[in-house]
């Protein structure tokens, strides 16, 4: 693997393996990390071992690596049974095994450390794992650029201020034509609103759709939102590669966002990975809660639902449509339930994956897997068990509240060949949505 | 298909079908990775309208344009570009035209 520096200013001399270990480590990781009694029950819960059988996806093998170092260096046994333990040094020789294993194998999904009997948090390990690295300069070129993208622009996609203007005018002027009303607003800047609307650059760089479906729902339910011109992304790429130094800079932006239109509520769009590190990692990163509150745009509109605000109409879906749980979203997120009343509410023909809720398999595309091209086919492989997944339940559309999660589904579309359809709940309830 | 063969051998593209180099991109490269990489059996002249606008954009800014830009200069309203390349317009169209893989949740 070769070296890279995300940051260019920063005059940081060369770490070893061990002094990059000694930073991060902390107690409750330390506890985690001699827990571990090699039972095997997470084998069963990880795609990549149930796709390929290999004992390298096993994840109590991926959390092994890490454990080895740990024992090396801080194991009170390592003097005498250093050889017999299997503990390691952290160098040269063993930094491409923890980079193809700790990035290419692994996608944080989670479902390991639920069904970890010994309560480790497996998928926190791997973080941990992949923090050191990013210490020592060494990771996926693919996510590596993207971070920086992020830190030159203020989006991971590298969108200037005046096309993200534009764009905003441009989608107000889509709307209004394909629904043929003049009321529709994309408000920017607009100081005081209730709402501040983070999305994913993705939508605004290439697929809209999901965007265009927000603004009318925010439209019909007469809310007071906004879109912010700069410091708008809800992603945080930085989440993936373990450095929460990193990651809490980016999550200041969109602070610095709330603080400077006066919002109350910062709403983030349908991205799972940005949710869960806005809502539940953030106040670690930054050492103090945020002073707003924190919603996901599903839980917004599925309170507009229930409050009357918004009619739908749900015989306008009749093919039948199934539900992918983003795995930050749901099983480490915790929104369980909202987008299946969405969906209840705007589609005739619902039908469940098996398993699904925090069970649920990861579709193969979270941890940054998609920004990884060099894990490219290994991700597609580990898809097929989502693949199958979606062909036993016959549906014919696909809505996953997460872009990541989108992008992987077209993939296993394409690989694949399942036929179907994919969207973003949003989208899905616009298209029901009964106006007037 | 005695073609298809020997385009591959020159032509080296990644795990997710994107050009490795994307200078060595040409018209007929642009068919082949659309039958071999998306599926699309034929390239109509409102496909080539698009490939070509992505392409010169590429080449003077090194980078995809926004979709507000591709549906303005090219008159194709958003659902029509969808319609035209299934995978939509950065892994579909952009992989056509030969761009490098955008950075990102795509």
């Amino acid at each position: 693997m070769k070296k890279i520096k995300i940051e260019a200013n920063q005059e940081q001399k060369e770490l070893t393996g061990k002094q990059a270990f000694f930073q991060n480590i902390d107690y409750s990781r330390a506890l985690q990390l001699s827990t571990c009694v090699r039972c095997g029950l997470c084998a069963q819960s990880c795609h990549y071992y149930l796709t390929d059988r290999e004992v390298k996806s096993i994840p109590a093998y991926k959390i092994s690596l890490v454990g080895r170092v740990f024992l090396y260096y801080f194991g009170f046994q390592r003097k005498f049974w250093s050889w017999w333990l299997g503990s390691q040094k952290l160098d040269s020789s063993n930094l491409d095994e923890w980079t193809n294993i700790l990035f290419g194998r692994c996608s944080l999904c989670g479902r390991c450390s639920l069904n970890c009997p010994m309560g480790i948090k497996i998928h926190d390990l791997v973080r941990f794992g992949r923090s050191i690295l990013a210490r020592l300069e060494v990771m996926p070129q693919g996510l590596a650029s993207t971070i920086k993208t992020a830190l030159i622009f203020d989006n991971n996609m590298g969108i200037k201020p005046e096309e993200w203007v534009e764009t905003v005018k441009w989608l107000e002027q889509e709307l209004r034509i394909e629904r043929g009303s003049s009321s529709l607003f994309f408000p920017l800047d607009r100081f005081g609103a209730k709402i501040l609307y983070a999305i994913n650059p993705r939508e605004a760089k290439f697929f809209p759709l999901s965007l265009l479906a927000v603004g009318q729902i925010f439209s019909e339910a007469q809310e007071s939102w906004t879109l912010s011109s700069f410091n708008y992304d809800a992603t945080n790429y930085a989440y993936f590669l373990g450095d929460d130094k990193l990651a809490a800079k980016f999550f200041k932006r969109l602070e610095a966002s709330m603080k400077r239109l006066g919002c109350q509520i910062l709403v983030l769009t349908e991205c799972g990975h940005g949710f869960n590190a806005a809502r539940w990692e953030s106040p670690g990163w930054l050492g103090y809660r945020p002073e707003f509150e924190i919603k996901n745009v599903l839980e917004i509109v599925a309170e507009y639902v229930k409050e009357g605000k918004l009619k739908l109409d749900p015989s306008r879906h009749k093919l039948p449509v199934t539900l992918h749980d983003p795995c930050n979203l749901v099983r480490l997120g915790g929104l369980l339930e909202e987008a299946r009343f969405l969906l209840k509410k705007a589609v005739t023909h619902f039908v469940e994956m098996t398993p699904h809720g925090i069970e649920n398999f990861c579709c193969g595309g979270g941890g940054g897997q998609l920004a990884m091209t060099e894990f490219a086919s290994q991700r597609l492989k580990a898809g097929k068990l989502k693949a199958e997944q979606i062909k036993k339940t016959g549906a014919k559309i696909v809505v996953a509240p997460c872009h990541n999660c989108l992008d992987q589904l077209l993939e296993l579309n394409r690989f694949y060949q399942l036929g179907i359809q994919v969207k973003t709940v949003c989208e899905v309830v616009a298209e029901a949505l009964i106006v007037g | 298909m005695a073609e298809d063969k020997k385009e591959k051998e020159y032509l080296e593209v990644n795990e997710e079908g994107f050009l490795v180099q994307p200078d060595k991109w040409n018209e007929q490269v642009a068919c082949w990775l659309a039958k071999t990489q998306e599926g699309i059996e034929e390239l109509t002249e409102d496909h080539w309208k698009i490939i070509n606008f992505l392409r010169s954009y590429w080449e003077k800014h090194g980078l995809a344009p926004m979709i507000r830009l591709l549906c303005q200069e090219t008159g194709f309203s958003l659902r029509k570009i969808y319609e035209l390349f299934p995978s939509g317009p950065a892994k579909g169209a952009c992989k056509i035209a030969g761009l490098p893989k955008p950075d990102g949740c795509v």
